[in-house]
């Protein structure tokens, strides 16, 4: 008999009396979105940029552009000086990455960014620095909400990211800046 | 039973620990303050009590149904073109690793944090035919380089201070001598580990949640080190137990919401992946795993630890955990859940008696396991095998012989009320044993309750 076989044919019996699945019926807290959003992302350690956002993304690459810094940008309106490569590897020097994401959760500050929209999967993890655009109508109340409108058979790969990478793997003390990205801007046009 | 065991048990590995009475401390107050944080998330969501329930219920459901679930993901996840591998036990899982790994020549796999690995032992394994790993949690990384396990689920290096730390860089990964700052030292640990993630052949992760109609894995980290490890290199692979299994997205949904939360009072992690199918050009294995999770579906209670989404919390609330340290355990889960899933592994069968059975884990957990009433089980399931630990065999006994019987107990107790009032403590003390050595003895009540009873009550 194969592992699998004998797997499922020792879970045929449970000790437990069958269960049914719950209903999942919780009530989204609608009143002000955009400041519950913008206060969990800022306790989760991101900034949200709200006024005249799309033009104050645009003057900031410009000029980060003119330094001489690596970005790489998957918004249309926003030049970058990088293209997005098939090898992820040659990410590894990449100073900031502007990508849209597709919906915000107001109750914890995430974002959801997919495959598609990143351009290739590592981009939002291996920037210095993220600069993620959302548009203030796709805000949502809660992850019930998140999960319901997200559909995930049109890419391979989506997380939620909320915040800058952090750590407190050292005596509980807060660092920001882990493994992924060290700042996040989120830019709510 | 042999002395060797014996010696080994919670109670004298405690003691280890406690010779450090400031760390004990310091210790203790770094979980209590994990959970203060966790009160302050949990009160800040209305729904609380209800996502506790939900949590239950949804693991509950799919517990019951596992077969027919197990079924979904895996057409689900071939559907997306993932490569789906069953093992009945660790050996099996490692095998399993192995093989893939070994067509594809890895000479270097990055991890991300995972029991299920430690539980199968897989990182010696692995070594042992010559492929280095990387533990890529900023806390593993730094126990792996001190060749510790972990002594906690969700911090694992929860137990070393920041100047040990900075000792164990300056010697491993040439930090400057002395240097201690937790900030410089995660700076250091960012650039070493980002030459491994550009230089490794394969990353491996545990998984969260497997989701059975989508086909999908869900990684929780804050680091994003599952997510550099994973999105670099052609092949991936990913580990997970049986008991990860939930329906669909609206289950996640549940789940993601409490278990950041409860594990360290943050809203969510910072980064909540998907992954839904191999990149572009890539390969990603999922392992499933057994070893001995179907077992224990057989038991009622034992069952619903399986309900654990492992989110620590159980943990830091705990009384003997904060003060016994992670090691005490004999497990490689440590705290409430630990002795939960352990109990049975532990030779020395003590750790159902690192407990003091006062319901705070119970409290705590985002999917209600009953921990303190199958801790008491674990006690029945060692005292109805034989096996109470050294000293609780001699004794527990003759407590219940004595118990039994009214007469013997009446004489029992006036003879300790006699002893107490009459005896010098010096005497005494070495009676009380361990229980003895910090507290005081009690002061002699004039009659037993069941004369003050009869006296006062039984009208
Ligand atoms: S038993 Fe509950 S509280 Fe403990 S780690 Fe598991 S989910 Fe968290």
């Amino acid at each position: 008999m194969s592992s699998k076989a004998e797997m499922l044919a020792a879970l045929k019996s449970v000790a437990l009396p069958e269960h049914p699945m719950p209903a999942i019926e919780i009530a989204p807290r609608l009143d002000d979105l955009i400041g519950q959003y913008e206060a969990s992302l800022k306790a989760c350690g991101g900034t949200l940029i709200k006024d005249n956002a799309m033009e104050a993304l645009q003057s900031q690459v410009a000029s980060l552009v003119a330094e001489g810094k690596q970005v790489i940008s998957r918004v249309d309106a926003v030049a970058g000086n990088r293209e997005v490569p098939s090898d992820p590897h040659a990410l590894k020097d990449i100073n900031y990455a502007v990508i849209s994401g597709q919906l915000g959760v107001a109750e914890n500050g995430s974002i959801w960014v997919t495959e598609d929209l990143a351009g290739i999967r590592i981009a939002p993890f291996i920037c210095e620095n993220l600069m993620l655009v959302l548009k203030a109508e796709d805000v949502v109340a809660n992850m019930h909400q998140a999960l319901a409108k997200i559909s995930l058979d049109n890419t391979g790969f989506g997380v939620f990211i909320a915040g800058p990478s952090k750590t407190a793997d050292i005596e509980q003390a807060l660092v920001i800046g882990a493994h992924g990205a060290c700042t996040l801007n989120v830019y709510l046009i | 039973m042999s002395q060797a065991q014996t010696s080994a048990g919670h109670a004298d590995k405690a003691d280890i620990f406690c010779k450090d009475e400031a760390r004990v401390d310091w210790h203790s107050k770094a979980l209590w303050l994990l959970r203060q944080k966790r009160d302050r998330a949990a009160a800040a969501v209305p729904e609380w009590e209800e996502l506790r329930t939900l949590g239950s219920e949804i693991k509950l459901h799919t517990l019951t149904h596992l077969p027919q679930y197990l079924e979904q993901f895996e057409a689900n996840c071939q559907k997306n073109g993932i490569i789906v591998h069953w093992a009945k036990d660790g050996d099996e899982h490692n095998r399993i690793v192995h093989e893939i790994l070994s067509q594809h020549q890895v000479k270097k796999l990055v991890k991300s944090k995972s029991m299920l690995t430690e539980e199968c032992h897989l990182n010696p394994y692995l070594e042992s035919k010559g492929i280095e790993v990387i533990d890529t949690d900023l806390g593993e990384r730094i126990i792996q380089l001190n060749k510790q396990p972990p002594s906690h689920i969700v911090v694992p290096a929860i137990h070393l201070k920041k100047e040990e730390v900075g000792q164990l860089f300056h010697e491993k990964i040439g930090t400057e001598a002395g240097a201690s700052d937790p900030t410089y030292l995660t700076r250091a640990a960012r650039a070493h580990l980002r030459e491994q993630f550009l230089t490794a052949d394969a990353g491996m992760t545990g998984v969260n949640m497997g989701i059975a109609e989508e086909g999908a894995i869900v990684v929780c980290t804050n680091e994003g080190n599952a997510d550099m490890g994973c999105n670099l290199p052609k092949l991936t692979l990913h580990s997970m137990g049986i008991d990860k299994l939930i329906p669909n997205k609206a289950a996640a949904s549940v789940l993601l919401r409490t278990l950041a939360r409860n594990a360290i009072g943050q809203l969510i992690t910072t980064y909540s992946s998907f992954y839904h199918g191999p990149k572009p050009g890539g390969e990603m294995h999922i392992i499933i795993v057994d070893n001995g999770r179907s077992e224990m579906l057989q038991d009622k209670l034992l069952a619903e630890s399986l309900k654990c989404i492992r989110c620590g919390g159980c943990m830091n609330t705990c009384p003997v955990y904060r003060r016994s340290g992670g090691y005490s355990y004999n497990y490689f889960i440590p705290g409430p859940i630990g002795i939960a899933v352990g109990s049975k592994h532990d030779d020395t069968n003590t750790i159902p008696w690192a407990c003091t059975l006062c319901g705070s884990c119970t409290y705590v957990c985002p999917t209600k396991v009953p921990l303190h009433n199958i801790i008491a089980y674990q006690r029945r399931l060692k005292a109805e095998a034989g096996k109470l630990p050294y000293g609780k065999a001699g004794y527990m006994p003759m407590v219940g012989k004595v118990m039994s019987s009214p007469t013997l107990l009446n004489c029992a107790m006036s003879v300790a009320r006699f002893s107490l009032r009459y005896l010098p403590g010096s005497l005494l003390k070495p009676f009380a044993g361990a229980w003895g050595k910090y507290r005081e003895l009690p002061k002699a009540p004039a009659s037993s309750f069941e004369a003050w009873y009869k006296k006062n009550r039984s009208k």
